[in-house]
């Protein structure tokens, strides 16, 4: 298993972000949905080790993040896409994906052919000597992208990864997800729900800080037979349980 | 089309007929093109402190031109500070700290964009600024012997200030490489600085002096009572210790 939770609590102050979590996932693409607030980025944050869990265990990688050295190897086989992915503005696409995979220990030998692998697969090759401060937010955000994966990670955490993204790209980078999930475990946090209908395997949904639902899509959309708002049949089974977690 | 899945990157299988990977040859060749050749200075960077990673970092650190701002504007302010209240071992002592908290503010996460992500990485951000504080005084050195040898006016500040706290930076980012941690080199740089000022001040018999001189109360009063909230702050539960 490449993640396990056991129990994890965060707070922040009286708000509890993340209350009793329990998650085991190995390889597959693994989808985490649920409304605004409902502890997801929290959660992914937790996993990237930025932010240490209040109470609660988490074996990444099978090692505890409590541990520096332990720490230290989880993230080099690390891929993460924060939400809100700040960029420095007088990089260009290779000098940024360069920068974050050498801070990620990579071998400086493998460095070169692995910024120019993960830019081609986010299509931004023409844009590869382009400065960030030129690039529109969509291909922006598959800078980010590219350099979530340019380590090849083991552990690829992706919060909103298609925000901003167009209909086209966002076909293509679900294709991506089910490619790099053959190898890796990659937990993708979204509150559109069509993403993790076509890319994912599984998926839990998250509500007021716990996992109200765990299962594969189909299953989710099974909930909503009959109940639940919403056009699409997965849409549907997310507001059903949803609701009935609310109720 | 784009977010491509094709022969030559990790989980294709697809070669060409004749045998060879198409898409792996042309990923070489793309890296070759797109390839950045370092400078003198982040290669030697990058053997001393033993991190490419770090040796970017360092040669970076100008380019990100508001924290740079804030961080130049907050290390002439200390050292103006110094020039203010000379003889004064808290001033002294004060000065580094509020350069190295103007630094870590420009270049953590108040400003910098990318936090987030560096503090995911393997390479401790803690020592990114570290490595980022040296990055800082060794360039605004430059420009203090500049600035002293075209005016007299800059040579105290320089001489008195910009270099001693280069010397001290540089030392606290070699022992925190030796000792692979920040916490340590960070520890080492101000032990030094601390002994430098109060041997000094001992020498020159002005040390009681200023330590007895009661209107120097309220202000030592001041600085423990933010230094204890900036140590309550750094290590508050929300910030994690991660």
């Amino acid at each position: 298993m490449n993640v396990v939770l056991t129990g994890i609590h965060r707070s922040f102050g009286k708000n509890n972000a993340v209350d009793g979590v329990s998650l085991e996932l190995g390889p597959g693409v693994f989808g985490l949905l649920g409304p605004n607030g409902a502890g997801k980025t929290s959660l992914l944050r937790m996993l990237a080790t930025v932010l240490p869990p209040s109470s609660g265990d988490i074996l990444l990688l099978e090692r505890d993040p409590r541990g520096p050295a332990a720490r230290r190897e989880i993230r080099r086989r690390l891929g993460y896409l924060p939400q809100s992915l700040g960029y420095y503005p007088s990089f260009t696409v290779v000098e940024f994906i360069e920068y974050f995979a050498l801070l990620k220990e990579m071998p400086s030998a493998a460095v070169p052919n692995a910024v120019a692998a993960a830019v081609e697969r986010v299509d931004l090759g023409a844009k590869a000597k382009a400065k960030l401060r030129t690039l529109s937010g969509g291909m922006l955000r598959r800078v980010g992208i590219a350099q979530a994966i340019v380590n090849d990670p083991d552990l690829l955490l992706l919060d909103e990864p298609t925000a901003g993204l167009d209909p086209e790209q966002r076909v293509q980078f679900r294709a991506l997800l089910r490619s790099l999930g053959e190898t890796a475990t990659v937990i993708v946090s979204t509150h559109l729900v069509e993403d993790v209908g076509t890319a994912c395997s599984e998926v839990a949904l998250m509500s007021a800080g716990k996992i109200v639902f765990r299962g594969t899509p189909d299953e989710l959309t099974a909930r909503g037979a009959g109940r639940g708002v919403g056009d699409a049949p997965l849409e549907r089974g997310y507001s059903a349980v949803l609701s009935a977690a609310r109720s | 089309m784009i977010f491509q899945n094709e022969p030559g990157f990790p989980g294709s299988s697809h070669d060409s007929p004749g045998g060879v990977d198409l898409g792996r040859v042309w990923t070489s060749v793309a890296a070759e093109v797109w390839r950045r050749h370092p400078g003198r200075i982040e290669r030697t960077a990058a053997r001393l402190l033993r991190s490419p990673g770090l040796a970017r970092a360092l040669v970076t650190t100008p380019s990100l031109l508001l924290p740079w701002l804030i961080s130049t504007v907050v290390v002439f302010g200390a050292g103006a500070l110094i020039s203010i209240g000379p003889g004064q071992p808290l001033v002294w002592l004060f000065a580094p700290a509020a350069a190295a908290v103007g630094i870590a503010f420009a270049y953590g996460p108040g400003i910098d964009p990318a936090w987030e992500l560096s503090s995911s990485c393997a390479v401790s951000h803690r020592m990114v600024l570290l490595t980022r504080a040296v990055a800082v005084f060794v360039l605004n050195s430059v420009l203090g012997l500049l600035a002293s040898a075209a005016s007299g006016a800059a040579v105290a500040l320089t001489f008195g200030w910009l270099l001693p706290m280069t010397a001290v930076s540089a030392l606290a980012l070699a022992a925190a490489v030796a000792a692979r941690s920040a916490v340590v080199g960070a520890g080492a740089g101000v032990a030094a600085w601390v002994i430098t000022v109060l041997a000094g001040q001992s020498a020159s018999g002005q040390l009681t002096a200023s330590v007895a001189n009661a209107h120097a109360y309220p202000p030592y009063l001041l600085v423990a009572v933010c230094c204890a909230a900036i140590v309550m702050y750094a290590v508050r539960p929300e910030r994690g210790l991660m």
